[in-house]
């Protein structure tokens, strides 16, 4: 007993920073490793794709048309006889990208706009987060429309519109959590030793809202891939031949009788994904919660 | 072992519950066979109801179920029988027509239907401010196409006159083989005057008076309700004058533009007829017994409009190159289901014995050759270009085939762009484009229809194409040929003028394609998919003989 407690401290003293130790309770977690895996295993073959691929993406075939998964064409062909498989490659791109892109955008103005706000408070509060509120009115179609009538259609665009979209909700959660948590001792501790604001909200403030930004994100992260696919459904996103699993998923519905395929294996990896950063997700806010750290 | 055993059981048991509930749950087309009320899939939202501002097949419909032509046509033969008109005489130089005016037609709200409505009608549809796509239609008329051009301002010049109340005189150009047919296009309806003239002056578009509260027509049925974007109702007409003969009491138009919701639809027992069909469905309605899919030959041309202003389109041997790089045998017989004829030409195969010259066919060849001398060697310094369409399942794959097509042939980059139908209704008016998605429907059965679409005038030509030459042999050289095979030689020069210099590139020939629910009868496969719904009726089967 008393070595194993010698061993412990011994271990306490040589130190280990709260991301290592995030990792090590990460690890423990076995879904959220598993969704990592897969989350990371996607990124690589989206990243890989231009020299995977075993079709081009663009040749049509069209005396072949619609076939069911073969040797050849592992996951059947689409109605223009283009490879499925290579289909959903390149869907991942630009899906993966949106996705995680567009919650980045998302997610460093919310957690700035929200927790300067929340810090603040008083007249500054007030004036940001009405402004925030009279955003959330405008409708956001008519918003991102604007947006591509006056750039034109462009994917950079795309993830920065729907981006600018999403932040809102960030920037109101961001700020309640602030608000609780600038009232708690170690903040004021903070404040008697003079530390800066900014200083106070990147160390202090940011680490310990860490759980609800990361639970915010993963829920983030699967909306905007679904907003890209109706914005691309409604002919203001992506367009042919490029693709999305949103857009090979809506494609995909409209025939699901006649070649279910079509639907099921762009929806199975959609789905996986989203499993995944679920998992994930959860894992994290588990793993970096610095509250339940040293329970 | 025994709750996963359970489970099935308890599974089944609300499955069943869920059936039991739908078969008591009465559809549409259950209701409405009981009702005599038709629920019709009517393709898309219309642009409005005015005849003298609309364009399109959904406005068509509803056009002709609330107003009424001098003469309509029987959707069996389609030969002109009595409207408004209740007979008409040729003079015997075949210059003068007089239409003699049914004393039982009425306007909805009872006034009775004049011949001097008709003078002030023809006025409005011509007049240059009311700005009305079809006004060509009248151009057989004396001096009607001087007065739409505004070089006379004087409408007593036109030649239609009302010699009294029942008596309609109009003076033509020439010998017009297909005036009559023109009476059952709704550009050449009458409207009531006092009604248009309550909300605006006589030529303003968009006014209320096609509002439910407002609209006056003189057709079969009468305006009820109009809930944009989800339904059209009309209920039969008390004012009309063959009421006798409509079986019909409403007619409920949805506007279907999502062919596969509308599928959905009549599957479930919502319509009773759909405008369109899904392609990839198809194959499987081929194959049912007693299947209520129903496919015709139809008189209607599916091309693409080239912008011949703008650049790189401005270069016949580009827009050659593009038409000759198109595999229309192939993209007939796979992404149409074989549902279509390729296309050459604009006027549809064999319209009233008249046949389209065939110029070219697939070359992709000739067609680098020609890319190489405009300049684009293998899609060198391309500019990228785009093609319009109106949002629907069967555009986008057409023109996502073309599009590969075109980049393996000629290695050039086009990108798609799908619109709502009124924005590319606007953009093709407005010649906003550089390649835009185009299918013309006939108005009448004849080869002219097809080739006045692209008169430098023509409120349809939408691509730039204007020859003095063309125009003279299609409005004058083929008026005044004096025989039917003088006509169609004359028509056959025009058509192959107008496939060189290639403002459009043909696609395929249409069909009709419907779904049908077997009760609906009167209701027969026409060249012009011409709905007429006053012969329609329907027959209230029991679920079991269905």
């Amino acid at each position: 007993m008393t070595e194993r407690q010698h061993f412990e401290i011994s271990d306490l003293d040589s130190g280990i920073s709260l991301g290592k130790d995030a990792w090590i309770r990460l690890r423990k977690n076995r879904l959220a490793v598993g969704g990592l895996v897969i989350l990371v295993f996607f990124f690589v073959i989206a990243l890989l794709t231009p020299w995977i691929a075993p079709y081009d993406y663009e040749i049509q075939d069209l005396d072949l048309g619609a076939t069911g998964p073969s040797l050849k064409h592992w996951l059947g062909t689409d109605i223009f006889g283009r490879d499925l498989l290579t289909q959903i490659m390149y869907g991942g791109r630009i899906s993966l990208s949106v996705g995680f892109l567009a919650t980045i955008v998302a997610l460093v103005i919310g957690v700035t706009w929200g927790s300067i706000a929340g810090y603040i408070g008083g007249r500054t509060d007030a004036v940001m987060m009405r402004l925030v509120d009279i955003l959330y009115a405008l409708p956001f179609m008519i918003f991102i429309i604007l947006l591509m009538v006056v750039f034109g259609r462009n994917m950079l665009l795309l993830f920065l519109a729907i981006g600018a979209v999403e932040w809102l909700t960030m920037a109101r959660i961001m700020r309640g959590q602030v608000q609780t948590l600038r009232q708690q001792e170690f903040v004021e501790a903070a404040v008697a030793m003079g530390l800066s604001r900014s200083m106070i909200l990147i160390r202090h403030i940011v680490p310990n809202a860490v759980g609800p930004i990361i639970v915010y994100t993963t829920l983030t992260i699967p909306g905007v891939m679904l907003l890209e696919a109706f914005l691309s459904f409604l002919g203001l996103g992506i367009q042919p031949p490029k693709t999305s699993w949103g857009l090979l998923i809506a494609y995909g519905a409209e025939t699901m009788e006649e070649y279910p395929w079509l639907l099921l294996f762009p929806g199975f990896f959609l789905a996986t994904t989203l499993f995944s950063l679920n998992f994930l997700g959860d894992g994290l806010r588990d793993a970096l919660d610095v509250r339940s750290a040293k329970d | 072992m025994l709750t996963l055993q359970k489970i099935p059981r308890s599974i089944f048991a609300l499955l069943f519950i869920l059936l039991a509930s739908c078969s008591v749950q009465e559809g549409n087309v259950d209701s409405g066979n009981r009702l005599g009320i038709l629920h019709y899939g009517n393709g898309s939202e219309p642009q409005g109801l005015d005849p003298h501002v609309v364009t399109g097949v959904p406005e068509n419909h509803l056009v002709r179920a609330l107003f009424e032509g001098l003469a309509v046509k029987n959707p069996y033969t389609l030969e002109p029988e009595p409207g408004v008109a209740e007979r008409w005489e040729f003079s015997d130089d075949k210059r003068i027509v007089n239409f003699f005016i049914n004393p039982r037609a009425r306007w909805s709200n009872g006034d009775p239907v004049q011949a001097s409505d008709y003078v002030w009608s023809w006025r409005r549809a011509l007049h240059p401010e009311m700005g009305n796509p079809y006004s060509y239609m009248l151009f057989p008329v004396k001096n009607a196409e001087a007065f739409a051009k505004g070089q006379i301002s004087d409408f007593g010049k036109v030649g239609v006159k009302a010699l009294d109340e029942r008596t309609l005189e109009v003076t033509l150009n020439e010998p017009t083989p297909y005036f009559i047919q023109l009476m059952d296009h709704y550009s050449t309806f009458a409207v009531h005057p006092p009604t248009i003239m309550k909300f605006g002056a006589s030529t303003d578009r968009y006014t209320k008076w096609t509002r439910e509260e407002n609209i006056v027509g003189n057709g079969p049925f009468v305006l009820t309700e109009w809930k944009l974007n989800r339904r059209i109702v009309v209920e039969k007409s008390s004012t009309y004058w063959d009421r006798n003969k409509v079986s019909l009491n409403g007619v409920v138009f949805y506007p279907t533009e999502n062919s596969v919701t509308e599928e959905r639809m009549f599957r479930v027992g919502q319509l009773h007829y759909t405008a369109s069909v899904p392609l990839d469905k198809i194959p499987i309605y081929r194959e049912m017994e007693n299947t209520p899919y129903v496919q015709a030959p139809y008189l209607g041309t599916y091309y693409y409009l080239l912008n011949i202003n703008k650049k790189p389109l401005d270069d016949i041997r580009v827009r050659k190159a593009l038409s000759l790089s198109i595999d229309r045998d192939k993209l007939a017989s796979t992404v149409l289901q074989g549902t279509a004829v390729p296309a050459y030409s604009i006027t549809p195969p064999n319209t009233l014995g008249y046949d389209p010259p065939k110029l070219f066919g697939y070359d992709p060849e000739k067609a680098k050759q020609l890319m190489t001398e405009a300049g684009f060697p293998n899609g060198k310094n391309w500019p990228g270009i785009e093609i319009i369409y109106n949002t629907s399942e069967s555009h986008r794959k057409i023109a996502v085939a073309i599009q590969q097509m075109w980049a393996s042939t000629l290695n050039i980059q086009v990108t798609l762009s799908n619109q709502e139908w009124k924005v590319y209704l606007d953009s093709v008016d407005q010649m906003d484009f550089d390649i835009a998605r185009r299918g013309w429907i006939g108005d009448y059965v004849d080869p002219n229809n097809f080739l006045d679409l692209f008169i430098s005038s023509g409120g349809n030509n939408s691509t730039g194409y204007a020859d003095g030459i063309y125009d003279d042999l299609v409005l004058r050289k083929a008026t005044k040929a004096s025989s039917r095979e003088l006509r169609y030689q004359i028509f056959h020069r025009a058509e192959t003028m107008l496939m060189q210099a290639m403002p459009i590139i043909p696609i395929y020939t249409y069909t009709s394609k419907h779904l049908i629910n077997p009760s609906v009868k009167g209701l027969p496969s026409n060249l012009m998919d011409s709905l007429n719904l006053k012969y329609v009726w329907l027959d209230n089967l029991k679920k079991e003989e269905r």
